[in-house]
């Protein structure tokens, strides 16, 4: 194709992504950034107030808080995930009857979304919990764990179908070679295959990283935050997550908006600095091989 | 231990976590057939001649919350089709013509497209919904910009990966042949690229299909709902809650997922490796 | 065939985008209501449409899930096609909502209010017009209750005996140790903490040591609440959730419809709640209280005097017509609401249907057993409570109350964090809504 021919078609081929794109995501963004040091009700009188939004968003006790509960919950679902999806895709490529079934079996809850997945749930604890006297919005251990369990029941399938197809990459011929070397099965498994899965381990992990530290919907449908814990009149809710604690600040009241949208800035800068982390490391890995 | 011996306890066992891996699904559907009272009492127990209720929750659930469930799954249904196809379709274009006329505009569409995809949607979610509102695109229809442009970046960044890897001979024999770019895109171009598009047409339905917070706050809520908000609704206490008929409802909106999961097992498997590579 | 195929797919879309950014409807004045009352979401409903279907006026009628008004409000106002018509609780209500309130001087609709106390002033402006008078207490089961009195182990024999907060907890608690003689689960419904039924104790409940302690002090309002009656508070919470239908340990998921069906089907007593709630108790498909059957008490939470308390009344729905909103809209919703009030039509719905005693000129008289109780009480002459909860700074002070009861309900936290949402949280909120 003739490049300076092409080119006259910029209407044709880009324009409708590119109109769509300004209004779903280049305005809305920098208007976003622009709010974020405003004090505003509704957008039309938005007034500047710099940096005034930013340090309410770090002094609000139930954000870091949110931020700290995210954090953890992060670290625990990103290992738990990976180290099941593993062993399951682990199982299911060595060779089993039935892997087709299995895999399917691991795969379905990830079609269901994310607030039908948190009622379903709900039931599920509540019918457990109740004979324990307790409830999954009572006590944040469960909350946290609920959360944790639902998103591994989410997840895991997802993520071994990608450990499935980098284990059926890895060439047989080195497993032979490890074969004839004399290596134990356990051997085998630390230095071929572990080392091999690197890059399916790499994206698993920043997905997970990025999906756990972004709940919402599960959030929102399981525990909605619950319980508050009183710390001098404020109320801080103990299972709520950043998106959550964002959403609810946004539309709360007409009062808190600016310092939403300062929080979601926030949220947007660690959101990116992980996916810039991500960007490197897969980059470095490219270079490497 | 014989190796098969292993083999088959290992089968064993990985049937036995299946069970306990679907056990909150069986429950949905096993409750779905009790009365209410039965379903809070003992959540785990099969119905039995007192508890069973038939269709019964089923037939209260379709209007069940002033809103007919028919009418939520059809503008799921609506909103996803036309999304992804509208995605497919314009991002899939862009993305060819982004990579095959490489200047200064089309690198910035393409990193901007590439910094898309790391921004979380509460960062946007206020002024989106607000931009929405202004342009009348709160509605099935005006919602599928809305996608088509939030769901840009990823779907134009996994194209151009494609698009770089198809030789450009193939095009230019088009073009000496007399074909403008149009066609050559959809006689050419277009089914080449047959697998990417199924495979960024299966992540954006997944995502589309489930998607809560978006069209929650960009519909119209005197007038649409899809499933998920639906389902929000009713347990968001309007009035009354009817855990049975939220119980059929779960099922009734699993359902469709299911059966797109078996219509195309194998191209969803692709989709996520595809969608997995690219990150 | 491909190629087909594509062209075609592009030809809807573009179709559907041009629909798309067009598919505005023709200008024509309309209303939109948001309303506050998920009970009578239907009702509105049917009347929106008979509205419609007499002046060919569009009325859309959207119910806000209980505990999200303010949320649905604050999003829906943002959007060009925003409530015409909405509630604020009061004048903290209207303190964040004034810049949207239109001045209903000189409307038609002010004319039919029996008296000028109905409306909500500030700045000498009229901005809200209140559209319910509602009372709340303990509603019980006549039957049941007598039951109970002509047991043999009862101490209290009669209900003019059970005027202040030892008898009641005297009756409750003698009726709990002997359920299942009664045949019931428990003295009160379950006090639910889901968000469908959480109101009912961190905001009607919450009156109870308000109200006494503004009547102390003499003040209607405060930027400091000093929770002088917070141990009485607790002692009735004690007792609605260790005299239940279940254990407390299980109440942050109960719902409204759960208490809702313990009473109707006479598994409980007692079960506070309001006038509103008569039209899902009444005798419906044979489940269900006949109108002699109801019967309502006062909250006594153990105030000295208390044997002359009458029951809650008062009003937190005040009628706001959004200032923003063009002209013609205005009018018509006007117009609404004029109609709701004074034709055949409304009137007949806001008494029979949704229960209501309104403060209009032409309201019918409520066909409601709860209202005329609330009536007898104020003809004997009690004091009734008023409604101080609208001067709660905000919806956040009531979620941190409604979770620190749910969790001292279930022992996971101590009563000091109800004190403590219930004081600090008050002064907090305060400032940060008055800054």
């Amino acid at each position: 194709m003739n490049k300076r021919q092409l080119s006259k078609y910029f209407p044709i081929f880009v324009l409708p992504a590119f109109a769509a794109f300004c209004v779903g995501f280049v305005y809305p963004f920098l208007h976003g950034i622009y709010l974020s040091f405003c004090n505003f009700r509704t957008t039309g009188d938005a007034k500047w107030v710099g940096l005034s939004n930013y340090i309410q968003a770090f002094t609000d006790r139930g954000f870091l808080y949110s931020f700290v509960f995210t954090v953890a919950f992060t670290l625990v679902s990103v290992v738990l995930i990976n180290v099941l999806a593993f062993t399951v895709a682990y199982v299911l490529t060595s060779g089993i009857r039935g892997a087709n079934i299995f895999r399917t079996v691991f795969f379905m809850p990830n079609l269901i979304g994310g607030v039908i997945l948190g009622y379903i749930w709900q039931i599920i604890f509540d019918g457990i919990l109740k004979n324990y006297a307790t409830n999954i919005k009572l006590d944040s251990t469960l909350g946290f764990w609920g959360l944790v369990i639902l998103l591994c029941w989410q997840q895991i399938g997802y993520m071994m179908i990608i450990y499935i197809s980098g284990l059926n990459s890895i060439p047989d011929q080195l497993y032979e070679a490890a074969k004839v070397d004399g290596a134990t099965k356990w051997q085998t498994l630390r230095k071929v295959t572990l080392p091999m899965m690197m890059p399916s381990i790499t994206i698993c992990t920043f997905l997970t990283l990025t999906n756990s530290f972004k709940l919402f919907d599960q959030n929102l449908a399981l525990t909605a935050g619950e319980p508050g814990m009183q710390i001098g009149g404020e109320t801080i809710y103990r299972t709520e997550m950043m998106a959550l604690n964002i959403y609810n600040t946004f539309y709360q009241n007409l009062n808190s908006r600016g310092v939403g949208q300062a929080k979601a800035a926030i949220f947007f800068l660690l959101v990116a600095a992980i996916g810039l982390v991500q960007l490197y490391l897969t980059r470095r890995k490219e270079v490497e091989q | 231990m014989t190796k098969r011996f292993s083999r088959t306890l290992t089968t064993v066992i990985m049937a036995l976590i299946s069970v306990v891996y679907l056990f909150p699904i069986f429950t949905v559907i096993m409750n779905s057939f009790k009365n209410k009272t039965a379903i809070s009492a003992s959540p785990f127990t099969f119905p039995d001649a007192d508890t069973f209720v038939g269709l019964e929750n089923y037939v209260r659930g379709v209007d069940f919350g002033g809103y007919p469930f028919i009418k939520s799954v059809a503008y799921s249904l609506l909103i996803t089709v036309l999304s992804t196809v509208a995605i497919l379709l314009f991002t899939s274009m862009a993305a060819w013509y982004i990579t095959r006329v490489d200047n200064k505009v089309s690198r910035a569409i393409y990193y901007l497209c590439v910094f898309s995809m790391i921004v979380p949607f509460q960062m946007v979610m206020f002024t989106l919904s607000k931009t929405a509102d202004t342009l009348n695109l709160g509605n099935p229809l005006g919602i599928v910009i809305v996608y088509l442009g939030f769901g840009a970046g990823l779907a134009i960044f996994m194209f151009s990966g494609f698009v770089k890897s198809i030789p450009r001979e193939i095009e230019e024999a088009a073009t000496i042949d007399g074909c403008g770019p149009v066609r050559t895109f959809f006689g050419i171009v277009f089914p080449i690229m047959k697998p990417t598009l199924i495979s960024v047409g299966i992540l954006e339905t997944m995502w589309i299909w489930n998607d809560f917070l978006l069209p929650f706050l960009v519909l119209d809520i005197k007038e649409y709902r899809t499933i998920p908000i639906h389902i929000q609704y009713l347990n968001g206490s309007y009035g009354q809650t009817d855990i049975g008929a939220i119980m059929a409802l779960i099922v009734l909106s699993i359902i469709p997922i299911v059966i797109f999961y078996f219509t195309c097992q194998k191209h969803i498997i692709k989709g996520i490796m595809a969608g997995a590579v690219k990150g | 065939m491909l190629k087909k195929i594509s062209t075609l797919l592009f030809a809807l879309c573009m179709l559907c985008l041009l629909l798309a950014s067009c598919g505005k409807k023709a200008d024509m004045p309309s209303v939109y209501y948001l309303n506050f009352k998920p009970e009578q979401d239907e009702e509105w409903k049917e009347l929106a449409a008979e509205y419609t279907e007499k002046t060919g006026i569009p009325v859309t009628v959207v119910t806000a899930a209980s505990g999200n008004y303010e949320q649905t409000l604050t999003s829906e106002m943002d959007k060009k096609d925003a409530p015409t018509l909405f509630q604020v609780n009061g004048p903290v209500g209207l303190a964040n909502w004034k810049d949207y309130c239109y001045n209903l001087e000189g409307s038609a609709i002010l004319d039919e209010l029996v008296s000028d106390t109905f409306t909500l002033k500030d700045d000498g402006k009229i901005y809200g017009v209140a559209y319910v008078i509602e009372t709340y207490g303990i509603i019980y089961n006549k039957t049941l209750l007598n039951a109970y009195f002509n047991s043999d182990f009862s101490s209290v024999k009669s209900i003019e005996q059970l005027n202040n907060f030892a008898a009641l907890k005297t009756v409750a608690e003698e009726i709990q140790a002997h359920k299942d003689a009664l045949g019931v689960n428990g003295a009160f419904t379950s006090a639910g903490m889901d968000s469908s039924s959480d109101w009912r104790f961190k905001t009607h409940l919450a009156n109870m040591p308000i109200y006494y302690e503004f009547k102390d002090r003499g003040i209607t309002n405060t930027d400091a609440i000093e929770g002088k009656y917070l141990d009485n508070y607790r002692e009735i919470w004690e007792l609605y959730i260790n005299n239940s239908t279940v254990s407390p340990t299980s109440l942050a998921s109960k719902t409204a419809t759960d208490a809702e069906t313990e009473f109707k089907t006479g598994k409980a007593v007692f079960y506070q709640n309001g006038t509103w709630a008569y039209d899902s108790l009444k005798k419906d498909n044979g489940v269900g209280l006949s109108d002699g059957e109801f019967g309502m008490l006062p909250i006594y939470i153990g105030v000295a005097g208390e044997e002359n308390q009458g029951l809650c009344t008062g009003s937190e729905n005040y009628w706001c017509v959004n200032a923003k909103a063009s002209e013609e809209d205005i009018n018509a919703t006007l117009d609404f609401l004029y109609w709701v009030v004074t034709s055949e039509e409304g009137t007949d719905e806001l008494a029979d249907d949704m229960g209501f005693v309104t403060p209009f000129k032409q309201a019918k008289t409520a066909d409601n057993p709860l209202v005329r109780i609330a009536d007898e009480y104020i003809a004997n002459g009690k004091t009734s409570v008023s409604w101080n909860f609208s001067v709660i700074p905000s919806e956040n002070w009531k979620n941190g109350v409604g979770t620190a009861l749910t969790q001292y309900a279930a022992g996971t936290a101590s009563w000091d964090s109800v004190v403590s949402a219930f004081v600090n949280g008050w002064k907090n909120e305060y400032a940060a809504a008055n800054k």
